[in-house]
């Protein structure tokens, strides 16, 4: 019997198997790339970029204030969990975005997800995410424009513009000829299926190239090999010009730590995710925008548990190689107690949307009138945030 | 006179698939066949009888935690590592108690997995394993938070199987109060704020890790009323939110005490008797939940609340909506659900007069194939085709994980979705079609051959295009992988 790998090689030259690149040879695909990080759970800001400089920050975080943190200016500071992206930040290829949030002001995980993905001003209006839509407003270069590092694909990448998921996988490699009669079954009998099989056999040639199959049960909870594999899909000729990653486990209720403990081991989980993703792209670092993002803060101060709660204002980081970085992003709006939203959360000042729309004007080139039109409706009050990236 | 093209859309959409030959029992009467099993059963399935207690599985826990703060010897051996290495003793410390705890009781939870998926298998009530199924995802405790690693399977036995078939109202409170789902959403930890545990603190309950809990926790109560009850448009406020947080503060479990735990003859009681009211941590007073007030004290002001949500309107429509979805269509008929959601509210939540009246919906039973079987759901149906008793043990809950659907492991409380959109995807397929031709080799036995099983399967909803595949398959082998993986058995 066949394995994947011979699977994939002797495809190449049978149409029913390979990808139909050819299809889409006309239209010219963008060299810039973008990577969406999605941190599930409500990453607390306040402690990724803590602000060491507002006069209320050490009491007001208690045990959780970080004892040695890495410098940003003279408000801003990193933790040092995250010391290669500090470097970046030095090398002004990190732009940390403080006090942000999306339309959502209320704190359940789930409604905060759907508003962060869907780019709506309220959960639940929308059933497709932002970045499909910004995808489906450039020319269709590549069979799938988006992907997902994971088995299906997250709100922010579903909709009308087809995309591709991949994750790796335990079990036993398939027997080619079994897989090309169930594509044809697929193809007289149930389209969805079909269509989602022809996917999945193109994403595993580039995913077999780059030696993905010996992965198999140790993705867990590293997500280094993820990012290399998502580098090496983006680089890819027939590849998506957009992934989409996420990662749990940052809804931190109880004993969060402070120097070490979950929330510093998730932050190392991201810093070498991020690096090991730099390394893999090699020269194409240079036209990507890689955006972090989490659905809401939590609480400033602590609660009884050792632990943060849900809140509102949040940290996102862009990073890249067009990145505009070495500073940090934020109309900052005080810890003091009259300064924090509801009286327990800080204040978000900074729309994420802008700083989506930034992003997908001034780097992936998409229009201001199909970003208003599709991607962020009623959103046009909400103006791009510019010079985010390199002119 | 038989209908077997009814026989195989009962057996499929709400039960698991037929095993070979129950097609031709449930062809008589194939309403009838589903509405016998939506009652409560009065036995278990012999493999979840056979799982552990909801105390033992908590004692087990308790005994670990002491075994290794007593184990000096290895402790010492690790600690200087750990020094020269330059690890911290409260790194260390933390480090091992969570790792460690996850290895320790990987095993443990592959057993119940197992017994979980075994009991489906077997069953000759496969309507009622899915309603346990789907109950037991409507009120999701999760291995995936590692202090309830050892709590979903215990959860599942006392607080849904009891109550399926039951009424909603029994259902909602058994799991509230069950220990699996106090630890899942943290509400153990939740303390009032005027509470005596707060005004004298050394009496607060300790949390992993060191320190005292002295705050309320809203995480129970958040989702008890946007996954549980009302939904999340079911018309409350984060005021209600904290209302009903208040509310039942002081909701938690026995834990062992040190002595027992050194005793080690361990406890047979299940979730319900462990369930414990703090007083000392509750907060005093009465609270205003959906503008009504609760002047209840102690435990009663909490049944009282939560007896009120599960009749609430919007618990109805939520509740109906969501059946009609797992057993209809994703995007469900307006008037089956109307017709539900009043079943609901006419018969004061009783869960088998609600189904019944799902079951006799037209819509029920037209538009075969509109839902996309999800892959634990698959995996079973794959297996009771196959004849297989037992699932078979090398590797087959890690093939469940690899399919993205590992038991008792949903990423959040909000469970496990519900629509093609999120199963149906490239990778996801692809996984299924590794299982389904892992399988086919695996049952290739030469006593059938796949067209007959096809038929023993799917009866009149096997295609032709499917039949045509199977027959011309090079081998038996890559003829069951095909029939595995045909579109009528990936899809009810």
């Amino acid at each position: 019997m066949l394995n994947r790998r011979t699977l994939l090689g002797a495809s190449a030259g049978a149409a029913a198997l390979s990808f139909p690149v050819f299809a889409f040879g006309q239209a010219q695909a963008t060299d810039k790339r973008l990577l969406v990080v999605i941190l599930r759970g409500g990453m607390d800001g306040l402690s990724a970029v803590p602000a060491v400089g507002d006069p209320a920050f050490a009491s007001l975080r208690g045990r959780l204030a970080l004892p040695r943190t890495l410098a940003l200016d003279d408000t801003f500071a990193m933790h040092p969990s995250l010391p290669k992206m500090h470097g970046l930040y030095r090398a002004g290829e990190l732009l940390p975005i403080h006090a942000c949030a999306t339309a959502y002001r209320e704190r359940s995980h789930f409604d905060a997800q759907n508003v962060l993905e869907t780019g709506a001003s309220a959960p639940f209006a929308r059933t497709e995410g932002w970045l499909n839509k910004a995808l489906g407003a450039l020319p269709r270069a590549r069979p799938e424009m988006g992907m997902a590092l994971s088995a299906q694909a997250p709100l922010i990448l579903r909709g009308a513009t087809p995309v591709a998921t991949w994750s790796p996988s335990g079990l036993p490699d398939v027997n080619a000829d079994t897989m090309s009669r169930l594509l044809s079954l697929y193809e007289a009998r149930d389209p969805a299926l079909a269509n989602a099989l022809e996917s999945a056999m193109s994403a595993n040639t580039v995913a077999m190239e780059s030696g993905a199959d010996d992965m198999s049960g140790r993705a867990g909870r590293n997500i280094v090999p993820m990012a290399q594999i998502a580098a090496r899909f983006l680089k890819d000729d027939s590849g998506p010009i957009a992934a989409v990653m996420e990662t749990t486990g940052w809804d931190t209720h109880a004993n969060q730590g402070v120097e070490q403990g979950a929330l510093a081991r998730n932050l190392t989980q991201l810093d070498s995710g991020l690096d090991a993703f730099k390394t893999e792209m090699g020269a194409e670092w240079r036209n990507t925008v890689v955006i972090i993002a989490t659905e809401f803060g939590r609480t400033a101060a602590p609660n009884g548990a050792g632990g943060t709660d849900h809140g509102t204002g949040a940290v996102a980081f862009l990073a890249g190689g067009a990145v505009q970085g070495g500073r940090v992003l934020a109309d900052w709006p005080g810890l003091s107690s009259g300064a924090l939203y509801e009286g327990r959360d800080l204040r978000p000042t900074t729309d994420l949307r802008a700083v989506f729309k930034g992003v997908l004007a001034d780097h992936m080139r998409i229009s201001a009138a199909a970003l208003e039109r599709d991607a962020f409706p009623e959103s046009a009050s909400i103006r791009a945030t510019r010079d985010l990236v390199r002119a | 006179m038989p209908d077997m093209h009814l026989a195989a859309l009962a057996a499929h959409r709400f039960g698991f698939g037929p095993r070979p030959g129950e097609l031709r029992l449930i062809a008589g009467d194939p309403r009838g066949w589903v509405k016998s099993q939506l009652g409560r059963q009065p036995t278990l399935p012999p493999a979840i009888a056979a799982l552990p207690s909801a105390e033992e599985d908590l004692w087990a826990f308790g005994r670990w935690l002491v075994r290794r703060r007593m184990n000096g010897a290895n402790a010492e051996r690790v600690e200087d590592r750990a020094e020269r290495q330059g690890i911290t003793q409260d790194e260390l410390r933390r480090l091992s108690i969570e790792d460690e705890f996850v290895e320790n009781f990987r095993e443990r939870v592959v057993r119940a997995i197992t017994a979980r998926i075994d009991a489906a298998i077997a069953s000759e009530q496969p309507v009622h394993e899915r309603l346990v199924h789907f109950w037991s995802n409507h009120f999701t405790v999760s291995t995936a938070k590692p202090a309830a690693i050892a709590l979903p399977p215990s959860f599942e036995k006392d607080a849904i199987r009891p109550h399926v078939g039951g009424r909603f109202a029994d259902m909602l409170m058994a799991s509230t109060k069950h220990p699996g789902m106090i630890v899942y959403l943290d509400n153990w930890l939740s303390v009032g704020p005027n509470s005596q545990a707060a005004q004298n603190p050394r009496r607060a309950r300790r949390v992993p890790g060191g320190g005292r809990a002295s705050d309320i926790n809203e995480n129970l109560a958040r989702e008890v009323l946007e996954l549980h009850t009302l939904g999340v448009n079911g018309g409350y406020t984060q005021g209600d939110v904290q209302a009903l947080a208040a509310i039942i503060t002081g909701w938690t479990y026995e834990r062992p005490r040190l002595r027992e735990l050194v005793r080690e003859n361990g406890g047979d009681r299940n979730g319900a008797a462990l369930f414990e009211f703090d007083a000392a941590a509750h907060e005093p007073g009465p609270k205003t939940l959906l503008n009504r007030t609760y002047a209840q004290t102690g435990v009663a002001q909490g049944e009282a609340a939560l007896g009120d949500l599960a009749r609430h309107a919007s618990t109805a429509r939520f509740v109906a909506t969501k059946l009609c979805r797992h057993y209809i269509a994703d995007t469900p008929p307006a008037p089956a659900v109307a017709r539900v959601e009043r079943a609901f509210r006419d018969s004061d939540g009783d869960l088998r007069v609600i189904m019944e009246t799902l079951v006799d919906s037209r819509e029920a039973w037209e538009t075969p194939f509109a839902k996309f079987k999800r892959p634990e759901e698959y995996a079973i149906s794959l297996l009771r085709a196959a004849n297989v008793r037992e699932l078979p043990s090398n590797g087959s809950v890690a093939a469940l994980t690899t399919m993205g659907q590992r038991p008792y492991a949903a990423p959040g409380p909000d469970g496990w979705a519900d629509s093609a959109e999120a199963w149906l995807t490239a990778d996801l397929v692809w996984k299924r079609l590794e299982f389904a031709q892992a399988y086919g080799e695996r049952v290739g036995r030469a006593d059938v051959d796949p067209v007959q099983l096809g038929e023993q399967c799917l009866g009149p909803l096997m295609s032709d295009e499917t039949r045509t595949a199977i027959q011309r398959a090079e081998s038996p082998a890559q003829g069951f992988a095909l029939l595995f993986g045909a579109p009528e058995m990936q899809r009810r």
